[in-house]
């Protein structure tokens, strides 16, 4: 079988897998297919391989690719020409930034709209707006690119009226002119006007940057409405610690804290974890812990010898995620983490970690502001 | 340089000769209370007095050094922890400012600057903390961020002689590599520049850009595995934090992934895709190395952070550095954390100082 109809079989597992809930095939079966899959054909992690003797016989034995290897080489089982994204992540220069290349996004947004709608619906139409800036065009962020695929099909109307339109105006309400505010008070009332809830998605900074436009005053949403929040502030200058930030954002909107859920995503991922606590959403959880989904397994694991540490200790996250079927299963991230309440508890970046993360690309626009 | 002055600078040199002598009551004692307070190994301390400390300065290198402080009516010196021999250098730079001098120890290696002390009593004095006042001079080594912090603490009409994050590099052309023995020695030089204060220091190489083939590089590379290990069974590396161990792991196996990384003793030396990318190696025993078209070009990206360099090749290679690291040192490989008794070890303007 050739590389690409290994692949592309691979995909259609992946995607199966996740339609059916985890339950088409054992989770260590797949993954260890995608592992051996690109212990052949990913020379990079070929040479992890042999560098950890890994057998490539359980879960836990693949060998995880550190985040920094996205900024210092291709990451892919493919050539380039044919990559179809290009996501990068955060960084002040271009040899700072990290790349994951797809050579298909299909199985990347199925799973993202599968998450999406399991942690952030409760089975109504919304609608849909950004507090980001309009992706791209080929989009170069993953988060972008998650969020217009919510509104094109969690949503799928223009604001003013008829055919979706992505780049429509009051869609996307951070710029280099800073927050819409406006724009985001027109959204709410469009949804009041529509009888159903807004769906916000923003970045941590972003919501930060809006309750400074705001200075006080509130933009109340439709009953039922969600704040997707993603992104820390990860080293910027300005920082509101987690839950003041959920608090004052739920008094602003005029929403339950509940409604305000955290999203944890990364470019060199394909899948999310979010926080549980809308009510009626399928995925239920508490406050601060993030739910995997069935196709992804976070591990916190000793810095050092990269073993699992004992449930509740600290550890860096260990993710194996079966959407990075061409590029890398299993990731070694800089994010600290311990296991709570069936899910994962986010406690920040390992120290002397440098600052990245999805806020930063925003806080950097609007820093550029003349 | 006045008499007096040069009389507190031989009173300190006495000190570190004392030191260096592992006969003298005052040598037993320095490495018997170094091992506990440096984290490196016994051989590391013994390969550090021996190399780094310079007890022998030439008259012109005591007058350069001398020549670049201003004289003032006090000198505040703020030692930082990872050098324990540049301790005997940012005190002497204070000598030769003022005949008052203060010195605050790091807290983490307060024991060289206590040895020198003993050695030549009553020459300065222990305070903390420092309290300088306007016109006096401050002598300050640590990370950038506490330079800034200290920065932004002065009484207004201080002088601050920063001294921040920085390290060294060095550079070869196929010419210096293409012949084994060469090859060798210089892998061997190399070894010894890394072993030194496993990489702590701001003049401690990080990696070598090779202006030569990937063929070249491989060679090298086995060299230098082979002469880091070799030197590593004579000079064990010290005590590593978890997280610099956890580094150490998370950037082999990324190195790894994008190329080529060995084992070398203890640590790793890698093939690195971009000199960029040699600002984060880890410290221990973790060296990159760079192919590249044009050593110089790919040096100027990492330039303001680079305090040292040391060059294997033609004249013409040399004259190229020179030119693109006006500001840095130059020394032999093998030589790069030997800096003569000249002035600041890390002569980069304060400007250009940058984290790394």
């Amino acid at each position: 079988m050739s590389a690409l109809s290994a692949s592309d079989a691979l995909h259609a597992r992946v995607r199966a897998f996740a339609r059916s809930g985890g339950a088409s095939e054992a989770f260590a079966d797949l993954a260890l297919a995608i592992a051996r899959f690109q212990a052949e054909h990913v020379p990079g992690f070929a040479r992890l391989v042999a560098l950890d003797g890994s057998t490539l016989d359980t879960v836990a034995s693949i060998p995880a690719v550190p985040t920094d290897a996205f900024r210092l080489t291709r990451v892919a089982a493919h050539p380039p020409e044919l990559d179809t994204v290009r996501f990068e992540t955060s960084g002040t220069t271009a040899s700072e930034r990290g790349v994951h290349v797809m050579r298909t996004t299909e199985t990347y947004a199925e799973l993202a709209l599968l998450g999406g709608e399991a942690a952030l619906l409760a089975g109504r139409s919304r609608t849909i707006v950004a507090l980001a800036p309009e992706p791209a065009e080929p989009p170069t962020s993953s988060l972008g690119f998650m969020m217009r695929l919510f509104m094109e099909r969690f949503d799928g109307r223009a604001l003013s009226g008829g055919s979706f339109e992505p780049a429509e105006r009051g869609r996307w309400l951070a710029s280099t002119a800073g927050i819409d505010v406006d724009g985001l008070r027109r959204a709410a009332r469009i949804a009041a006007d529509r009888g159903e809830p807004l769906l916000l998605l923003a970045t941590s900074f972003a919501l930060s940057a809006l309750l400074d436009a705001l200075a006080g005053d509130t933009i109340p949403l439709p009953e039922g409405s969600v704040v997707m929040q993603t992104g820390g502030f990860k080293g910027r200058t300005r920082e509101i610690p987690k839950a003041e930030l959920r608090s004052a954002v739920a008094r602003a909107f005029a929403v339950p804290e509940a409604a305000v859920v955290a999203e944890y995503g990364m470019t060199e991922l394909s899948s999310q974890l979010y926080e549980g606590t809308v009510p009626g959403v399928r995925r239920a959880g508490p406050p601060d812990v993030l739910l995997e989904p069935p196709w992804l397994s976070v591990v916190p694991v000793d810095p050092e010898t990269l073993a699992p540490v004992p449930d509740g200790e600290v550890g860096l996250a260990r993710c194996v995620d079966l959407g990075n079927v061409d590029s890398a299963i299993a990731i070694l991230t800089r994010d600290r983490v311990r296991r709570r309440h069936g899910g994962i508890e986010l406690l920040g970046r390992a120290p002397g970690a440098p600052p990245r993360g999805c806020s930063l690309a925003l806080e950097a626009l609007l820093e550029a502001r003349p | 340089m006045s008499p007096a002055a040069r009389a507190r600078l031989e009173r300190l040199l006495e000190a570190a000769r004392g030191i260096r002598d592992p006969e003298t009551p005052l040598g037993r004692e320095a490495r018997a209370r170094l091992s506990v307070s440096t984290g490196l190994s016994a051989a590391g301390i013994e390969l550090a007095i021996s190399k780094c400390l310079e007890t022998h300065p030439t008259e012109a290198e005591l007058e350069r050094l001398a020549a670049s402080v201003e004289s003032a009516p006090r000198a505040h010196v703020l030692l930082s922890a990872n050098v324990f021999t540049a301790a005997h250098r940012a005190i002497a730079l204070a000598l030769a400012a003022s005949e008052q001098v203060f010195v605050r120890p790091s807290r983490r290696e307060p024991e060289m600057a206590r040895l020198l002390l003993r050695g030549a009593p009553g020459l300065f004095t222990l305070v903390d903390p420092l309290e300088p006042e306007p016109g006096d001079a401050l002598f300050a080594y640590g990370s950038d961020v506490t330079l800034n912090e200290l920065r932004a603490a002065l009484a207004p009409g201080v002088r601050l002689h920063g001294h921040g994050s920085g390290f060294g590099i060095l550079a070869a052309d196929a010419q210096a590599v293409a012949d084994r023995a060469r090859r060798e020695e210089l892998a061997q030089a190399i070894a010894l520049d890394v072993a030194l204060f496993d990489q702590r220091g701001c003049l401690s190489p990080r990696g070598l850009l090779l202006e030569g083939n990937a063929e070249l590089a491989h060679a090298l590379l086995d060299a230098l595995a082979r002469s880091f290990a070799e030197l590593e069974a004579r000079v064990p590396v010290g005590a590593l934090a978890p997280e610099e161990r956890a580094e150490q792991r998370r950037q082999r196996a990324a190195l790894a992934f994008a190329g080529t990384a060995l084992a070398a003793g203890s640590g790793f030396v890698a093939i690195v895709p971009e000199a960029r990318a040699l600002a984060s190696l880890p410290v221990g025993r973790c060296f990159g190395l760079v192919c590249t078209e044009n050593a110089t070009e790919a040096a100027r990206a990492l330039a303001p952070a680079i305090t040292t360099y040391g060059v294997a090749g033609s004249p013409e290679l040399r004259a190229r550095f020179a030119n693109a690291l006006p500001h840095a040192r130059a020394s032999a490989p093998g030589r790069l954390q030997c800096p003569p008794l000249d002035g600041p070890a890390d002569p980069r303007p304060k400007a250009s100082r940058s984290a790394a």
